[in-house]
């Protein structure tokens, strides 16, 4: 479970979040528009920009939690991976959430190569193993890392915007998957995708004007839509004309 | 089979440049301005053999120690800051030291307290300060603005060439011969002291990097992605960088300023080795070591008046590289 009390943030000196807070109990798909601040909470849970106010994970501060015991309890999948050495197989790459779990100075164990291998082939892409990062598909590097959120074995697994660069086919291969993963994790999911997020079916956190809005249920209306959005909406889909 | 032969065409291509680098090693003190042949050497007396223990030898594991430090502290620094233009080099470190080093030999200081040279310890407090001072300014800095960085390195570089120029308007002939000889960089040394020294500081700074491969390899990724699955990237990045710069700063304080081998080396071992960079720490420490002996020799092999430094032989192979890499970014 995870609690956010009286959270503010800032995203490069901008307000963005004023004073929310928000009880998850097991999954969150977070929704706003372009620069409401979605990215920013999910970084907020992680640790990766500084907040006022306080989260608590499962009764515990998460301030009082050490780097590795952060990354222990929550996974954060980027909508696209920025990669400056590029010479790491997949392979490897997977390995690297294991960082957590490994005795510092030495190599990864077995057991960690062997996590790596079984998850692979869980997620069906055993034959992508050798290759090197760059060489990958959107889709497919979406995948890898889901791969390597699942070695990291964390509870809670953020997803920012993961069909954001995908065709409809990986979108919906990557859904699919993300629905699987919601009986085990605790899902939070930021996306712009309506449909994709009415078929993950979480609670919904609509941040509007540095606030937040939580909808425990029937929140795919096209009039509710309309409100938040101010465009007209048939059947989840934005009416062009 | 196209694989196959790619393959062992890689590694015949490997195969012959160890083997090149390798042989210039070891026929590398027997080249100079004095030749020895193998057979003066079982006479301990002779002036040959006094060279070539008292002088050819300290020299070849001296510029050993050298290459493997400038290369090794390119790699972690282009790791650190992801960008493949960051070294000691190009962020001014090295000409904090020459900057230093001119101040010393401008107040005519020789030695200072345990016959260390005066130039050294000015050198080595230059490189550091500059160290300091680019971490200090770096916190005004947003993470992603790496360029800035670098930006920075380059104006702290130009800002320190403008002081030497006053020290070089202002000195006497002499003085300004000697800072010249510093700032080209040069590999003559006399006698153990300076190879076991920069020995030393070249395995600290070996086993440091060694013991830091996985956070490295996490960082080469991105920050981020670092500091998610755990890795404190703050401190690891100080502590690689404090190793590191005092490598530097002993280094380049005897030596002089030897630039591009920290740029290029780690590049052609990634060539060599497309692999991740855990698996490259000790394949580009040896690679630099033996490249910059192989420099070294180059400019005992040319008969000059006085033997060509260095720092001419490595820029005359780095310039055009550097200008390969960057044109290649593009």
């Amino acid at each position: 479970m995870i609690e956010l009390k009286n959270l503010s943030c800032s995203f490069e000196d901008k307000r963005v979040l004023q004073n929310i807070s928000l009880t998850i109990a097991q999954h969150l798909c977070i929704l706003g528009a372009n620069g409401s601040g979605k990215s920013t909470l999910a970084k907020a849970l992680c640790g990766l920009v500084t907040y006022e106010g306080d989260i608590f994970l499962d009764e515990r501060s998460i301030n009082s939690f050490s780097l590795i015991e952060k990354a222990k309890a929550i996974a954060y999948i980027p909508a696209k991976l920025e990669i400056y050495d590029a010479h790491i197989s997949v392979q490897d790459f997977i390995l690297l959430g294991r960082f957590a779990y490994k005795k510092s100075f030495f190599e990864y164990a077995h057991k960690d190569v062997e996590m790596v291998k079984e998850t692979l082939e869980f997620l069906n892409i055993s034959r992508l193993k050798h290759n090197l990062l760059n060489e990958l598909s959107s889709g497919e590097q979406q995948l890898v890392l889901i791969a390597q959120a699942l070695v990291q074995q964390s509870q809670i697994i953020i997803f920012d915007e993961p069909t954001a660069n995908l065709d409809p086919k990986n979108s919906k291969i990557i859904a699919q998957h993300i629905k699987e993963l919601k009986k085990n994790h605790n899902i939070i999911l930021i996306t712009h995708d309506l449909h994709f997020a009415a078929y993950i079916d979480s609670p919904v956190a609509f941040i509007q004007e540095h606030a937040l809005h939580y909808y425990e249920d029937d929140f795919f209306t096209d009039t509710r839509l309309e409100e938040l959005y101010g465009v007209s909406f048939d059947g989840l889909a934005v009416q062009y004309d | 089979m196209v694989l196959a032969l790619m393959v062992w065409r890689c590694s015949m291509i490997r195969f012959f440049i160890w083997f090149f680098l390798i042989g210039i090693f070891l026929l590398s003190a027997f080249i100079g301005a004095v030749d020895i042949s193998p057979k003066e050497l079982l006479d301990a007396d002779s002036l040959s053999s006094t060279i070539f223990y008292d002088l050819r030898i300290p020299r070849v594991l001296f510029g050993f120690f050298a290459g493997a430090i400038l290369a090794l502290s390119g790699l972690v620094f282009q790791t650190l800051f992801r960008n493949a233009l960051m070294t000691p080099y190009t962020l001014g470190i090295s000409s904090g030291a020459v900057l230093g080093a001119g101040i010393a030999i401008k107040l005519g200081l020789s030695t200072l307290a345990f016959g260390i040279a005066a130039v050294s310890v000015f050198g080595f407090v230059g490189a550091l300060f500059t160290v300091f001072l680019l971490l200090y300014l770096s916190q005004f800095l947003r993470q992603t603005q790496q360029t800035s960085l670098l930006l920075l390195g380059i104006a702290l570089s130009l800002f320190y060439t403008s002081l030497l120029m006053i020290i070089f308007y202002l000195g006497s002939a002499i003085q300004n011969d000697m800072l010249m000889r510093f700032t080209m960089g040069s590999l003559s040394i006399i006698g153990w002291k300076y190879p076991l020294i920069l020995g030393m500081a070249a395995f600290i700074l070996f086993l440091f990097s060694y013991l830091y491969r996985f956070e490295l390899q996490l960082l080469s990724i991105s920050q981020e992605q670092a500091q998610l699955k755990g890795v404190d990237t703050k401190k690891t990045t100080l502590r690689l960088l404090i190793v590191t710069s005092l490598a530097i700063g002993i280094l380049v304080s005897i030596s002089g300023p030897i630039g591009f081998v920290g740029l290029i080396v780690p590049h052609m071992v990634e060539k060599l080795y497309p692999q991740i960079i855990s698996k490259r720490i000790l394949k580009t420490s040896i690679f630099g070591g033996l490249f910059l002996v192989m420099c070294d020799t180059i400019s005992r092999a040319i008969q000059t008046q006085s033997e060509l430094p260095i720092g001419i032989i490595t820029a005359l192979i780095g310039g055009p590289f550097f200008i390969y890499l960057i044109v290649k970014a593009k």
